[in-house]
């Protein structure tokens, strides 16, 4: 089912009562209330936000992702739930012993997705993409030959117009603040499935940095991302050069979750489309399946 | 997709109005909410969610009175109006699956 996504953006009073959520409005003194159970998704954006721990605690427990945002409204934290799942130890345990041929072969998987996803993304916006679809051809066991990489080198080249000379930097200019919080969003939004399918968000498949607590919700977005560059790309064609973020381009940012996917032949919200992959990768790792589903363009 | 919930239940005895309690308290923490007295209403996403709260309705029901449960689709629901006196008023909207406050 199709989870909601609320965001604050304006001084409120968030407390719980009859396991609903009750928003006290500060400016209009406005009370609205919605069932905690059909939230996927909160992000607050705003220094005078009060919110109540049992609320907190409440949210977890229906594994709402919770996301917190910094004075410059980017998003800077996520609070997810330590128990998805009612089998979560043993697919813990399942995910902690999954051979090393199983885990490549699924990063061989994703990184086809991946690349097929940009080369469509391409076709869409009429640029030449046949160099991409030669490379998934490519793509052996554990991607030995980086083919992800230089799929990302040729897909950044050529995806936005030549007058914003983009270069995909984390802390560089625009439009690169506009793909951080979609990514941000997707990634909440792949971290709380994993831990509904039971899995550990923490230990990927081919990400591996110390540092980093969602390596496996960092791997399994990969063939998601070009579905964020697709909304940016629209942002870029209808405003240009002037990229600031306003709340027009959130609102567009955080429709990501509601938009339609294929799987499978079938159209499906990317939200419902996220479940699906982390549960086929459940699957893979309890060894009853070898594949994991990921979504085609639509 | 809407459910509705339209009841009468008796509230003669300290008893009934105990189960009228218990059964208006669960209604509200299923996420219904009062359109008028005596009539719940609740949004749900999708066919199958509805199912759910149907089927949660039908098991807190209080021992004794009259009930009513009606499901109709957003299209429906949408056409309802609303008046306090003469004066029309707005409607319940449809949840969004984005909502910014």
């Amino acid at each position: 089912m199709i989870k909601r996504t609320l965001y604050f953006g304006n001084p409120a009073y968030l407390k719980t009562k009859n396991e609903q959520l009750i928003i006290e409005k500060q400016d209009t003194g406005e009370i609205i209330s919605t069932p905690i159970e059909d939230i996927g998704i909160l992000i607050l954006d705003h220094q005078q936000i009060t919110l109540t721990q049992y609320l907190l605690a409440k949210l977890l427990e229906n594994n709402v992702a919770v996301i917190t945002c910094d004075p410059t409204h980017h998003p800077a934290g996520l609070f997810y739930c330590l128990d998805g799942h009612t089998l979560q130890s043993q697919k813990h345990q399942r995910q902690i012993e999954a051979s090393v041929p199983l885990k490549k072969q699924l990063w061989q998987q994703t990184v086809v997705a991946k690349i097929k996803n940009q080369a469509e993304l391409l076709k869409q916006q009429r640029i030449e993409n046949k160099y991409l679809l030669k490379l998934c051809d490519l793509v052996r066991s554990g991607d030995p030959d980086n083919c992800e990489a230089k799929a990302a080198i040729y897909y950044w080249k050529h995806l936005f117009p030549d007058f914003l000379q983009f270069t995909r930097d984390r802390n560089g200019p625009p439009p690169n603040n506009l793909l951080n919080y979609g990514y941000t969003i997707l990634r909440a939004l792949v971290a709380r499935s994993l831990t509904a399918s039971g899995l550990l968000p923490t230990l990927g498949i081919h990400h591996r940095n110390q540092y980093n607590n969602f390596c496996l919700a960092d791997d399994i977005m990969e063939p998601y991302r070009p579905f964020v560059d697709a909304v940016v790309c629209h942002i870029v064609m209808m405003n240009g050069k002037f990229l600031d973020m306003t709340p027009s381009m959130k609102k567009q940012l955080l429709s990501i979750p509601a938009m339609d996917v294929k799987m499978e032949d079938q159209k499906s919200p990317l939200m419902n489309a996220v479940q699906r992959t982390t549960a086929s990768l459940a699957k893979c790792f309890e060894g009853s399946s070898r594949k994991i589903l990921y979504p085609t363009f639509c | 997709m809407w459910i509705l919930v339209f009841f009468d239940l008796p509230t003669e005895t300290k008893k009934d109005r105990k189960n009228y309690a218990i059964f208006r308290k669960l209604m509200l923490a299923d996420g219904f909410q009062m359109f008028q007295f005596s009539m719940y209403i609740r949004h749900c996403s999708s066919r199958e969610n509805m199912e759910v709260h149907l089927q949660r309705v039908k098991k807190i029901l209080p021992p004794k009175g009259h009930i009513g449960i009606m499901a109709i689709t957003d299209k429906q629901f949408g056409q309802i109006e609303v008046f306090y006196g003469r004066e029309q008023v707005n409607a319940p909207s449809t949840i969004q699956q984005l909502e910014l406050f």
